[in-house]
């Protein structure tokens, strides 16, 4: 199949399916009750995605390269805005106390 | 129930979204290039990023295409990615829920992984539905509109800002900004152990599933936890 015509066809098919996924049990539960035991679960989604988002973009220094110890500057820049996010809840304070770690601990490593 | 516009939560989504934007703009500008490499016309790369809008179908859809792999094989694997998707969908449904169709149809299009964590502490806090379907819509735009910027930026200039300067790193510092404040009974640091070491773990599993397997299991600890520990207050 033409190469171009071929990513049309996916733009269109993925957002398809991206979208249902999005639209999925918003659409679903809209008109009917949620079963109790999926409301029960749903109260943990958030802690449960985020840490699943955010450990391994923290602990792996690049493909499969597990490092937890003070050689990984991004683990100690995420404790670091971990502790500010614990005390100040702010996203901006969050981000450029974790970015200034990072960076200062590259330029200190070399 | 009938929902009208509010102007100033609206604003109040873009102002809290707008940090974020630091660690979007590089991953929007990897996309556009992806897409170009993968041999799609600008015009394509640019749809790719209007209509997928999620960088992680993007990389999986333009990494498999240069691969040479099948069109259905392309198809399931963005499917599996956009899983995650699903629980967010699940976790909006209630909130959603007395809003008119025509907004759930809007806000699930800009359902994303930022708009998600951007707005569950709003929609938790605040009763007033109008006034967070207004503030949802507002972190939806900007992400949308930036995603769109940073692909024809990457499609045009290629990547011009240095991987050195590590700025993909804001993306998980906002997340951690959502995520610390939320361990604050011993039920939810239990979700977050389970999870973390299920994600470490299951690190070699193709297409990210150690995300899904993370989350889940987390949440079935979750679950488990409740009932052992009683509810959370």
């Amino acid at each position: 199949m033409d190469r171009e015509l071929t990513i049309w066809l996916l733009i269109f098919a993925v957002g398809a399916i991206t979208y249902t996924a999005r639209l999925s049990f918003i659409a679903l539960f809209a008109r009917r009750d949620m079963p109790p035991l999926l409301a029960e679960a749903l109260k943990h989604v958030p802690v449960a995605m985020l840490t699943a988002i955010v450990v391994p973009a923290v602990v792996f220094i690049g493909p499969g390269i597990l490092r937890v110890d003070p050689g990984n500057a991004k683990l100690i820049a995420a404790l670091v805005a971990g502790g500010v996010a614990w005390w100040k809840q702010s996203a901006v304070l969050t981000i450029a106390v974790g970015m200034g770690v990072l960076w200062s601990l590259r330029w200190l490593m070399g | 129930m009938r929902t009208h516009f509010s102007r100033t939560a609206f604003l109040e989504g873009i102002r809290d979204m707008a940090p974020m934007m630091l660690g979007v703009i590089p991953f929007g500008m990897v996309c556009g290039v992806g897409a170009i490499t993968a041999g799609a016309s600008p015009v394509a790369a640019l749809a790719m990023s209007m209509i997928m809008f999620s960088g992680a179908a993007q990389i999986v859809a333009t990494q498999l295409l240069v691969a040479g792999a099948p069109f259905a094989v392309i198809l399931l694997s963005c499917l599996v990615v956009s899983l995650r998707l699903l629980m967010y969908s699940a976790t909006m449904a209630p909130y959603l829920r007395p809003l008119d169709r025509r907004w759930r149809n809007l806000l699930s299009f800009v359902l994303t992984d930022q708009a998600f964590a951007g707005t569950l502490q709003r929609f938790k806090r605040s009763d007033d539905l109008r006034a967070n379907a207004s503030y949802f819509l507002g972190t939806g735009v900007l992400l949308w509109v930036t995603w769109q910027i940073a692909t024809v930026a990457g499609i045009v200039a290629g990547q011009v800002i240095p991987a050195s300067w590590q700025l993909e790193f804001v993306v998980p510092l906002c997340f951690l900004a959502v995520l610390v404040p939320l361990l604050r009974d011993r039920v939810s640091i239990v979700v977050f152990a389970v999870a973390t070491v299920t994600v470490v773990a299951l690190d070699a599993m193709p297409l990210r599933l150690s995300m899904i397997c993370g989350g889940l299991l987390g949440i079935a600890a979750g679950i488990f936890g409740d009932k052992v520990m009683g509810k959370r207050g």
